[in-house]
């Protein structure tokens, strides 16, 4: 696979799995504890409840994707290496995870109360795990650039096998 | 095939400088070994000790298995011990070599004073022949055909030349010295001839003479000095180069039935040295373009066929006052079978790249990781590739770092030739030592030509870090080797 497609793959997997991280995220917490919450959000129609909770998944999805993006694109575009100390990134990769899991934390708590429902610590668990976790961590583990591939934490063991 | 290589004296010395940073860059027509051989009266003298030093760090790394599809590393070679081959013992004059005492009061006792004048004979001759063929000769001859059991060296190289022919190959010898100085003048005619008749005598007539080809790379004068006013010792005289050069060349043209091939070397523009130095470890003359010359025209002779035809060529460079890549000849390989030529100018910038991206990039952080001021994940080639690899006991990873700089130091004297400009590779690059890349940019167009894609040291590092697909069997440190010098090549 040359370079071109590879980038293709990869941007591609990055929209796909966050896609499907949010679609499992939806999924699990309205079936787990869904009706729980929409209740306890003025006995709100769980229709009602999932259309809002819909929104909450859609901009916390679209946040960890902008940072696994942004991740991507400094990596693959705009680090260049001519010297040989100081190219880990690692900073800018754990910094931009840090912002990943705020907003996992952040939104379900205070965008919540603007869309008028109710969350519980299950949804930003939840959350943690499928964005800030697969969507982020493992996600930038597999597709960041060949050049920093061991720079996300524990790629040397998942990529590498060391 | 067998290839044997003679240098002789400094002159001899430099070339074979050269010829190892070819043969390791992979210029050589084939994959066969190459014998080294050095002879030199002055066996301290320094440039025989710089490409000695070369010669010794490729013999201890050319094994890595880098996989044998590949030009690098492709020539291997092996040293004929000892090297130099020194045929005067310390502190020994003429008289003492010849053994004088016992032709005293004869009529060849009296004939050698007169040929000789007393300085010449009662000198000791620890640096050489300091600029006497005529002392180098007699030496010479007398030393080579004195075979006992301390005297084994030529016994054991004709027996070995005589082993290779035996084994149905042809012999290809190439000697390098000046004509104009003390060794290299005294030493080629007559260290050839003697080889000559040795490896003809118990043959039958029609045998070795068609399966050994001999030739040399013959260096006229480049160099001159100004040696100190009150310095009453015996040493070369530049001012005599010419008068030297004249009497040689004469020799070769009117009594020489030796060489199959010979190759004249020289340059209109005098070098001035301004150092001046009788012989030893002070004797180290910067490398220079006749070098570089000189060992071009050994590999032509290694290819060429065996036959006792006498071809005469002649090269000529566009610009008197520079030297740059279409003013040497056209090279030529065969692997496997077939002959092709290739292209010295990108083969050699693609080595070259490769050396200096391994100085500028690898080798400090294999320092680094060696001492844990850094930390590994940033570098996906050595997770990839040095994880089994002890990097500070493994001492081919030394060697080859003791190479890279005897290579560098090499191709920066060739380059900064006083009043000539060299454009093989750009001068900026030699801006930092140890060839520290201060310039990025420099890097893809190091050999004057802007590679498309631009082969940055990004890009270098990016494709150090893409999967390796090789079929040849390579590992270890081979193998991270060979892929820095595929990431190198400006045309993928």
């Amino acid at each position: 696979m040359n370079r071109t497609v590879l980038t293709i793959v990869q941007i591609a997997i990055i929209v796909a799995l966050t896609v499907a991280c949010g679609i499992i995220a939806y999924f699990v917490v309205s079936s787990v504890t869904g009706h729980q919450l929409a209740t306890a959000s003025g006995n709100m129609a769980f229709s009602r409840w999932q259309e809002k909770f819909q929104s909450l998944v859609i901009n916390t999805g679209i946040l960890s994707a902008l940072c696994a993006l942004a991740w991507f694109v400094l990596t693959r575009w705009i680090f260049k290496i001519n010297t040989p100390r100081g190219i880990g990134k690692r900073t800018i990769w754990a910094g931009l995870a840090a912002l990943d899991l705020i907003g996992c934390i952040v939104i379900p708590q205070f965008y919540s109360s603007t869309l008028g429902i109710k969350t519980n610590f299950l949804v930003t668990v939840i959350f943690i795990i499928a964005f800030a976790g697969v969507g982020y961590w493992l996600l930038t583990i597999y597709t960041t650039p060949n050049i920093f591939k061991y720079t996300p934490v524990g790629a040397q063991l998942l990529r590498a096998g060391k | 095939m067998a290839y044997y290589f003679i240098s002789i004296g400094g002159s001899g010395a430099k070339v074979l400088e050269a010829l190892t940073h070819l043969c390791v860059a992979g210029a050589m027509p084939t994959r066969e070994d190459l014998n080294i051989l050095a002879i030199d009266p002055d066996s301290g003298n320094g440039n025989l000790e710089r490409s000695g030093s070369a010669l010794n760090q490729f013999i201890k790394f050319q094994n890595l298995s880098v996989g044998n599809d590949t030009p690098l590393f492709k020539t291997k070679m092996t040293l004929i011990k000892p090297l130099p081959w020194n045929p005067i013992e310390i502190d020994k004059t003429l008289d003492d070599l010849i053994g004088f005492q016992i032709y005293k009061n004869s009529a060849l006792g009296s004939l050698y004073e007169v040929l000789y004048t007393r300085r010449e004979r009662n000198t000791k001759l620890n640096e050489g022949f300091r600029g006497h063929p005529s002392i180098g000769a007699a030496v010479l001859a007398k030393k080579y055909t004195l075979r006992d059991n301390r005297n084994t060296q030529w016994t054991d190289f004709i027996q070995k030349i005589k082993q290779d022919t035996n084994n149905g190959g042809e012999i290809k010898i190439f000697f390098a010295g000046s004509v104009f100085g003390g060794t290299g003048a005294s030493g080629i005619p007559t260290i050839a001839r003697l080889l000559r008749n040795d490896l003809s005598k118990n043959d039958d007539n029609s045998g070795v003479r068609k399966i050994i080809s001999i030739g040399g790379a013959f260096i006229l004068p480049y160099f001159s000095f100004t040696p100190p006013a009150d310095n009453d010792k015996l040493f070369a005289h530049s001012e005599n180069f010419l008068t030297n050069t004249k009497a040689a060349l004469k020799y070769y043209a009117q009594r020489d039935n030796v060489f199959n091939a010979m190759y004249f070397l020289g340059d209109s523009h005098v070098t001035h040295f301004k150092r001046f130095s009788i012989g030893a470890a002070t004797q180290k003359n910067d490398a220079h373009i006749v070098d570089f010359y000189g060992a071009l025209a050994a590999i032509d002779f290694f290819n060429q066929p065996a036959d006792n035809s006498r071809v005469y060529n002649c090269i000529f460079h566009g610009d008197n006052d520079k030297f740059s890549w279409s003013d040497f000849p056209a090279l030529e390989e065969i692997e496997n079978g077939d002959a092709k030529n290739f292209d010295l100018r990108k083969r050699f910038a693609k080595f070259a790249r490769f050396i200096f991206a391994y100085v500028h990039f690898i080798k400090p952080v294999l320092r680094g990781l060696a001492s844990g001021d850094i930390k590994d994940y940033q570098y996906p080639w050595y997770v990839d590739y040095f994880k089994d690899i002890d990097v500070v006991n493994t001492g081919a990873v030394k060697n080859f770092e003791d190479y890279t700089e005897s290579f560098v130091t090499w191709l920066k004297q060739l380059e900064t030739l006083p009043d000539r400009e060299v454009a093989l590779i750009k001068s900026s690059m030699f801006a930092a030592r140890p060839a520290q890349i201060v310039n990025a940019e420099d890097f893809s167009s190091c050999d004057g030509v802007i590679t498309k894609p631009e082969l940055t040291l990004h890009e270098i590092w990016y494709r150090l870090s893409e999967d390796f697909k090789i079929y040849a069997a390579v590992n270890g440190y081979g193998k991270f080797l060979r892929r820095l010098y595929e990431a190198c090549d400006a045309e993928i």
